[in-house]
């Protein structure tokens, strides 16, 4: 068992509010305790040693999405990470890159996300004749329920969007969480948008014709989102639509 | 709509061109396809001379179309018509490949950032098909134009190309450029339109094949250099006794 190793953590820190403040790596040292998670120690760390370490977190049960970060060079959950993982008792944690950063670990995945979902319409578009609120709603297929619920259990944690080479390239990009949105809505029978519309949106250099396979966000989702299925499956039928 | 910027596309002239996105992905595609499994038989038939000359002499009489001539010689001519169309593949696939270059700087410098902060496997390998890809601009179409001006092919014919004419240099950077760039490619493109959901197996099939066809590849270019030192200007072409 681990019990009672000595863990190091390289913390990146910089309070971008503060201006004389330089990014700079930052190591502390910790006892580990039994199922401990990354989220733990670091919140221990802050309790017990510095309690100007910034990071976010909500639910501690890879819910929210919001502990999301780069730890020893892959972006996840800290909430989801034991620190029993890693043998050597080193753990390096960064904030997840592309993201606005508020400070130390915490990056503004809120204002990305809020962005993206203004630019590619992300919120269901009720058919014309759907809009009576006094009229009882038509139930849905529960094969189609099913369908939207896999895709409705993205958390948007932001770690496709850091995961991604592409979308760090390339700025524009829709990215993996865009894709799986716009999915999402096109499988809906309620919303009115037809395969048409959804195609201006991400049929182009900006949606599946600009992803490279990389493949980043398949391999770091911590909900294990089905991304290089769903990515095929929209540029396959945009390919035979489109032409 | 587009994404970038909320104006409905109508009103933005040149902008409605969203299915040549889809065709230059599937250009990119086919065109990688067929270079790939182009050099995969290509590799092969060269590699030919390590079953010795006369093995090599037949697959060229045979790829010449030798069995059209009452001779039973082929055509060189075949070499020159082949090679043309496979520049012109060739321009295709960089054509449309260049989309994915990070042409402007502050775009190289966020990919390295990228890959210096993050550790994935499947990134790191589209950087080295990059650089080899990069590579290949300029030396695959020296490769070309050479079989498009001098198509003769032979056991002695190609020896004199590689040792007497120097072609041992390019071959040598050639080789692994371009199984590297092309193994990785198939493997890529595989993934990208859902041919396969069995990534872990592709991998070690491609990763074994950039090692087997560099092996074969490298014992032929030896293996001409050997044949190419014992022979004297001016070459006389090998016949079968």
């Amino acid at each position: 068992m681990s019990q009672g190793r000595t863990l190091t953590f390289n913390i990146f820190r910089y309070d971008p509010q503060e201006p004389d403040d330089k990014p700079k790596m930052v190591k502390y040292q910790i006892e580990e305790t039994p199922g401990m998670t990354v989220f733990i120690a670091l919140n221990m760390l802050r309790e017990l040693q510095d309690t100007s370490l910034q990071f976010d977190f909500v639910c501690r049960a890879g819910i929210c999405g919001s502990c999301a970060m780069v730890i020893n060079g892959f972006p996840t959950l800290a909430c989801r990470t034991l620190t029993s993982k890693y043998p050597k008792g080193e753990i390096t944690l960064m904030p997840l890159p592309g993201f606005e950063l508020i400070g130390d670990l915490s990056v503004n995945t809120g204002k990305f996300m809020r962005e993206l979902a203004e630019r590619l319409k992300l919120w269901l578009q009720p058919n014309a004749d759907d809009v009576d609120v006094h009229r009882l709603e038509a139930p849905m297929d529960p094969e189609e329920a099913a369908k939207l619920y896999e895709l409705e259990r993205c958390v948007e944690c932001g770690v496709c969007v850091s995961a991604c080479a592409t979308k760090q390239m390339r700025d524009s990009f829709v990215g993996a969480v865009g894709m799986m949105k716009i999915a999402r809505f096109e499988l809906d029978s309620r919303d009115e948008r037809t395969v048409e519309d959804f195609y201006h949106v991400i049929g182009n250099q900006d949606g599946v014709f600009g992803c490279m396979t990389l493949l980043g966000c398949q391999d770091n989702c911590p909900k294990d989102l089905p991304h290089m299925q769903q990515i095929a499956y929209l540029r396959r039928k945009m390919a035979v639509a489109l032409v | 709509m587009t994404v970038r910027t909320l104006l409905p596309e109508t009103s933005i002239p040149g902008i409605v061109g969203h299915p040549w996105s889809a065709k230059a992905d599937k250009i990119q595609s086919v065109t990688g396809i067929l270079l790939g499994c182009f050099l995969l038989a290509h590799l092969h038939f060269e590699s030919s001379i390590l079953l010795g000359k006369e093995a090599f002499y037949q697959v060229v009489q045979i790829l010449e179309g030798g069995m059209f001539s009452e001779t039973g010689h082929g055509f060189p001519v075949v070499t020159k018509v082949f090679s043309v169309f496979i520049l012109i593949v060739v321009m295709l696939h960089a054509a449309v490949a260049l989309r994915r270059f990070p042409a402007q700087l502050g775009q190289w410098r966020a990919l390295r950032r990228h890959m210096n902060g993050i550790n994935h496997k499947d990134s790191h390998a589209w950087f080295w098909q990059l650089v080899t890809g990069f590579i290949l601009f300029f030396l695959a179409p020296v490769h070309i134009f050479t079989m498009i001006t001098n198509p003769e092919i032979g056991p002695h014919l190609s020896a004199e190309r590689v040792y007497h004419a120097n072609a041992w240099l390019l071959y040598a950077l050639l080789l692994p450029a371009v199984v590297v760039h092309a193994m990785i490619g198939l493997y890529r493109v595989a993934v990208k339109w859902g041919l396969t959901a069995n990534r872990r197996g592709l991998r070690k099939i491609i990763k074994v094949l950039i090692i087997y066809l560099i092996v074969i590849g490298s014992l032929s270019l030896i293996s001409y250099l050997i044949i190419g030192s014992d022979l004297t200007l001016p070459i006389q072409p090998f016949v079968p006794e």
